[in-house]
């Protein structure tokens, strides 16, 4: 049975009526899990849909549960996050997990590799961009359906619960020693940032590439909240200003804003300060955090049979880069 | 280092005998393949030069080293011995198999550099963190 027969055997199930898969196509991106695009027809219904299904291997384990929580904790509530529908665990007709939301036609993507992606538009999209970052800040968890998933750190164990994690991906996955990045940790270690001011909800992996925009300066989609969490807000923002993001030869963060101004229209959005010295302690954590992932990616590309090429550019390429990241951020870093 | 240009040409191999399933689409399909492509011209450059870059970090180890040897004594005697040795077998598994040795007691050497307050040592490992770094840069193809 193909992928399309088993969904429309399942959404007929589960909807109660006859439902049939129109125009299925793999989009490429989350690869945390498969995405596809399609429309469930019902009746006279037509509906454009996106299924995020569990792989055999993925850049990093994450929980369905969570993403699925988390985008439903900002659908409707001034974030460009899609309506999710469907959460099924145990995979049934589909055979592994996944879930199911709607599908916000009619967006482009930027990616990292042009130097200018958005053209004029870039500081109006760059703002909206920003201002979409500092509204997920500013959301009290209290009451959002991620809370009831999602453990809250104390303030002043946000940094810590963070870096174990990663660490701990780090050696668990390692192939080849990595003295730079496990530098970098000790630093972490050894200069903690204060106590988060509040803790909220982290998207996790908010940046170029995972969201998408009208063409004209909007964000109308927010995508990828794999990775959502409760924490400290600066995390996001110093994952989202990590130069992996930019165009190496960009003046601007992923081709929207200059540095300054982003962090300010971050601020008027979240109601945050993003002091300078817990800025660069979360910016030199956001480098880790990406190694953690690429060093994961290396490892699953391996162990899989050399199965997946975004494995093999994730464990090489970028990591790599992220490498000379992490290095020219320790020489602020230093003893 | 891995992935090492033998699992990207091993990757690549399998992609090509192995067609994406029928829901992908069309789309999909030219994203893989442009990605595919991609990997195709950074195994070009890292062919050329993996063998060079893993020399010369070597190299600059163990230069490094022998600039450390006032922590000889408490790591056993291995950084002078480290730091003595030159290369023998110049396959690039067996450069590679060197250089893992080498950068874990690196990673050993710069915690005790760090817990003895050695500043001075300290920025020249750092320093020698951003040459193997840049030493191991892949350039994007037309980038």
């Amino acid at each position: 049975m193909s992928l399309a027969d088993a969904l429309g055997a399942y959404l007929t199930r589960v909807w109660g009526e006859e439902v049939r898969i129109a125009d299925m196509a793999r989009i490429s991106g989350g690869a945390s899990r498969e995405t596809y695009r399609f429309d469930a027809i019902a009746g006279e219904r037509r509906r454009p849909l996106i299924l995020r299904r569990d792989p055999p291997g993925s850049l990093i384990e994450t929980d369905r549960r969570l993403e699925f929580a988390a985008i439903a904790s900002f659908h409707g509530r001034g974030v460009a996050a899609p309506e999710p529908l469907i959460l099924e665990e145990q995979g049934a007709e589909l055979e592994r997990p996944f879930f199911v939301m709607t599908r916000i036609d009619g967006g482009r993507t930027g990616g990292i590799f042009t130097r200018d992606p958005y053209g004029e538009h870039a500081a109006a999209l760059g703002r909206d961009f920003f201002g979409t970052l500092g509204r997920i800040a500013a959301a009290d968890p209290a009451g959002l359906p991620i809370a009831k998933v999602a453990d809250a750190p104390a303030p002043g164990e946000a940094w810590r619960r963070e870096l174990d994690y990663w660490a701990g991906v780090i050696d668990a996955d390692e192939l080849h020693p990595q003295p730079i990045v496990r530098a970098a940790i000790r630093r972490l270690r050894r200069s903690p940032p204060p106590p988060a001011a509040r803790i909220g909800v982290v998207h996790g992996d908010y940046r170029s590439g995972n969201f998408l925009h009208d063409g004209k300066g909007k964000v109308v989609a927010v995508l990828d909240w794999e990775m959502a969490h409760l924490g400290d807000p600066l995390e996001d923002l110093a994952w989202t200003m990590d130069p992996l993001w930019s165009h190496p030869d960009s003046a601007t963060i992923s081709g929207m804003l200059p540095r300054a101004e982003a962090i300010a229209v971050w601020e008027r959005a979240s109601g945050l300060a993003a002091a300078p010295e817990a800025l660069a302690w979360w910016a030199l954590f956001a480098s880790v955090k990406g190694q953690a992932i690429w060093i994961s990616s290396a490892k699953e590309y391996i162990d899989s049979g050399w199965r997946e090429p975004i494995l093999c550019f994730s464990g090489w390429y970028t990591a790599r880069r992220h490498d000379e990241i992490i290095a020219d951020q320790l020489a602020r870093f230093a003893l | 280092m891995r992935p090492n240009v033998g699992d990207v040409l091993q990757g690549l191999a399998v992609a090509v005998t192995s067609p994406a399933a029928q829901e992908a689409g069309a789309d999909y399909a030219a994203s893989r393949a442009g990605m595919l492509a991609m990997l195709a011209g950074l195994a070009v450059q890292e062919a050329d030069r993996a063998g060079a870059a893993a020399l010369a970090e070597n190299a600059a180890i163990r230069a490094l080293f022998a600039q450390a040897l006032a922590h000889d004594a408490s790591l056993g005697g291995r950084l002078g011995a480290a730091a003595r040795e030159t290369e023998s077998d110049f396959a690039l598994s067996a450069l590679d198999g060197a250089n893992a040795r080498l950068r874990r007691l690196l990673i050993e050497l710069h915690e005790r550099v760090e817990n003895a307050g050695d500043r001075d040592l300290d920025g020249r490992i750092l320093e020698l963190y951003a040459a193997m770094a840049r030493g191991r840069r892949l350039q994007m193809p037309g980038g």
